[in-house]
C-alpha cells in the first residue's frame, strides 16, 4: 500500500504546542473528566446516501449502502485513522469528500471514492466541529477555543501522496466552543454555532483565505448552548431555512434567513432519525 | 437609596459617588464567567431601566429611537458623561466588566440627573463582557460610534488573544456598527496602540480618518482629557496613541 512507511514525525509536531498556564488548566481538567466521559458518537450522510460514517470515540466507520458492505479506510499511517476522540464528521455537499476530527487535534480529509485520506491538517488545539464547503476546495474546523479554521485543496488527486496543509484562521467566536459548522446550500453562507447560545451567519468569501469578516446576522434566541445546525429545504423555502437545536430541551428554532431575524417557533418537534441498519 | 443619609459612599453636598468607596484594580479577567444578566437579543434590552424619562414604560421600545453610541471599558464614565451633554439627543451606553466601577457609574448618572433635570438622561452604562455579548445589545448597523478608551493591555504575547482589539472581535465590531460609524481607540502604551492602529489597518471593513477630519471631530479631543487615565497620562506628562477609523462597505470580490 502506497504511503504505509510515512513518520509520524507530523503527529509529534502538532503535540508540541505552546500551551499558556490557563490552557493547560483548561486541557488538565478536561483530561480529568475524560475518564468519566465518552465523546457522543458522531453520524453523517453521504448527500446522495452512497454510504454513512459513524464515529464512535476514537474508532471510525463507514458503511457503503450501494455495496452493502463496510469501507476499509486507508491511512498512511496505518492502523486507527485517529488517536483520540473525534468530535466531527461531516460529508461535503459534493458528496466527493469527508473530513474527520477531534481530540488528537488531526483534521483528515478522506475520498469518498477511495476512501483514501487525502489530505492531513494539524490543528494546534482540539477540534469541535467540521465543515466542507460545497465545491469541495475548502475544509473548514474549530477548535475548542472558538477559532474557525481554513485550509484550501487544490482538488481530489489521488495520485498524489497525502497532502500535509496548514490552516489559516476564518473567523472566531470568543472564548467559546464551537458545536456546529455548517455551510449553506447555496455556499453563500457558512453557519457556526457555539456554547454561549450563540449563532452566527458569516458570508463565506470567495478567498477565504483572507478570512471571513462580513457577519451577515447573529441568530440570538436560544437560551442554552446551542449544539447542532441543519439546513433544510422544502418546497417554500427552496434555497434552505436554519434549524438549531440545543440544551433548551425541545426548542428547534426556524431562523428567517433574508433577514437573519428571528421568527421562531416555539414548537415542540421530534426528529425521526432514519434507522439504516442494525449495526 | 441616594438619600439615605448614612451612606457615606455617596457625597452629601454634590449627591454624586465619592471615588475612593468604588476603587478596583485597573485589571480584569475577562474569561472567568461572571454572572450578570445578558439579554437574550438586542430587541430584549430594556430600555425603560437604562433611559426611563425617556421611555417611561418597557412597551415603548420599539423601533423609535436605539442606542446609538457605546463606549466599551467605560471606566469611572468620564468619556460618557462629557459625550452626553455635548450630544443631548443622542442614546449612549456604557459597558464596564468590573461590578464596583459600574455601580460607581450608575451611582454618577442617577446624581447628575437628579442635580441637573432633564439632563444625563440620555445615557446609562452596563455590566457586561462586551467582548462576548455584544451582538446581544446590538443589532447589525446599530451604533455610529463605538469607543475603546485605554484598553487592558494585557502585555505577555500568550494573552493577546484577550485584547478588546483584534481581528476576529473587529468582525463583531463592524457587525454592530453602521457603515460610516466611527471606531475610536487610544492608549498611553506604545505597542498596544500599534497593535490596535494594524488589526484596524489590515481589517477590510475599516478605513482610517483623515487628518482634516480628525481636527474636525470634536469628539477626538475628549479621547484623552474626558477620563481618569487619559488625566493621569497627561498628569505624568505621557504619549498617547490613537487609531481613528471609519466603517466601510467591505470592497465586492472580483470573480477569482
Amino acid at each position: 500500500m502506497e504511503g504505509a512507511q510515512m513518520e509520524d514525525f507530523r503527529i509529534e509536531d502538532c503535540e508540541n504546542d505552546n500551551n499558556t498556564h490557563e490552557d493547560s488548566q483548561m486541557e488538565e481538567s478536561e483530561q480529568n473528566n475524560k475518564h468519566m466521559e465518552v465523546a457522543p458518537a458522531v453520524i453523517s450522510v453521504h448527500p446522495t446516501r452512497n454510504s454513512v460514517a459513524v464515529a464512535v470515540g476514537s474508532d471510525l466507520r463507514v458503511f457503503n449502502l450501494l455495496e452493502d458492505c463496510a469501507v476499509i479506510l486507508v491511512d498512511e499511517a496505518g492502523g486507527a485513522s485517529h488517536n483520540d476522540s473525534i468530535r466531527g464528521i461531516k460529508y461535503g455537499a459534493n458528496g466527493k469528500l469527508f473530513v474527520s476530527a477531534g481530540d488528537d487535534k488531526l483534521v483528515k480529509v478522506w475520498s469518498t471514492e477511495s476512501w483514501r485520506c487525502i489530505a492531513t491538517v494539524c490543528s494546534e488545539k482540539r477540534v469541535s466541529a467540521v465543515a466542507i464547503s460545497n465545491d469541495g476546495l475548502h475544509v473548514c474546523f474549530a477548535d475548542k477555543f472558538g477559532v474557525v479554521w481554513v485550509v484550501d485543496l487544490p482538488g481530489v488527486d489521488e495520485t498524489q501522496a497525502p497532502l500535509n496543509k496548514k490552516a489559516v484562521p476564518l473567523l472566531a467566536h470568543y472564548c467559546s466552543i464551537i458545536t456546529s459548522l455548517e455551510f449553506s446550500p447555496d455556499g453563500h453562507f457558512i453557519v457556526s454555532a457555539d456554547r454561549d447560545f450563540k449563532i452566527r451567519v458569516t458570508v463565506f468569501p470567495k478567498k477565504p483565505l483572507d478570512g471571513a469578516h462580513e457577519v451577515q446576522s447573529f441568530c440570538l434566541g436560544h437560551t442554552e448552548f446551542v449544539s447542532c445546525l441543519a439546513f433544510i429545504c422544502t418546497p417554500d423555502s427552496p434555497q434552505g431555512s436554519l434549524v438549531s437545536g440545543g440544551g433548551d430541551s425541545t426548542l428547534v428554532q426556524r431562523w428567517s434567513r433574508s433577514l437573519g431575524r428571528i421568527s421562531f417557533l416555539q414548537a415542540l418537534v421530534v426528529v425521526y432519525l432514519e434507522d439504516y441498519y442494525g449495526w | 437609596m441616594l438619600q439615605n443619609k448614612a451612606n457615606p459612599t455617596i457625597s452629601k453636598s454634590t449627591g454624586l459617588p465619592r471615588k475612593r468607596f468604588y476603587r478596583a484594580r485597573a485589571h480584569s479577567n475577562p474569561l472567568s464567567d461572571s454572572h450578570f444578566p445578558v439579554p437574550l437579543s438586542p430587541s430584549h434590552v430594556d430600555y425603560s431601566l437604562h433611559y426611563p424619562q425617556l421611555f417611561p414604560s418597557s412597551d415603548c421600545s420599539d423601533g423609535s429611537k436605539k442606542i446609538e453610541f457605546a463606549d466599551i471599558g467605560c471606566g469611572f464614565g468620564g468619556l460618557l458623561i462629557s459625550l452626553s451633554t455635548l450630544f443631548p439627543e443622542t442614546l449612549m451606553i456604557g459597558m464596564e466588566l468590573r461590578d464596583k466601577v459600574t455601580e460607581y457609574v450608575k451611582e454618577r448618572i442617577l446624581g447628575l440627573r437628579l442635580a441637573n433635570p432633564s439632563q444625563f438622561q440620555n445615557v446609562s452604562v452596563v455590566r457586561t463582557n462586551s467582548m462576548k455579548y455584544i451582538p446581544n445589545y446590538f443589532e447589525k448597523g446599530q451604533l455610529s460610534k463605538m469607543f475603546f478608551l485605554f484598553p487592558d493591555p494585557h502585555f505577555k504575547e500568550k494573552n493577546h488573544r484577550r485584547r478588546v482589539i483584534s481581528p476576529h472581535l473587529l468582525d463583531e465590531y463592524a457587525y454592530v456598527l453602521k457603515v460610516g460609524g466611527i471606531i475610536y481607540t487610544i492608549t498611553d502604551v506604545e505597542e498596544l496602540g500599534e497593535w490596535m492602529k494594524s488589526c484596524l489597518q489590515n481589517h477590510p471593513m475599516f478605513e482610517p480618518l483623515s487628518e482634516m477630519e480628525l481636527d474636525g471631530d470634536p469628539v477626538v479631543k475628549l479621547l484623552s482629557t474626558a477620563t481618569e487615565e487619559g488625566k493621569k497620562v497627561a498628569r505624568n506628562g505621557g504619549q498617547t496613541f490613537q487609531a481613528v477609523y471609519r466603517r466601510i462597505t467591505l470592497a465586492s470580490q472580483e470573480n477569482s
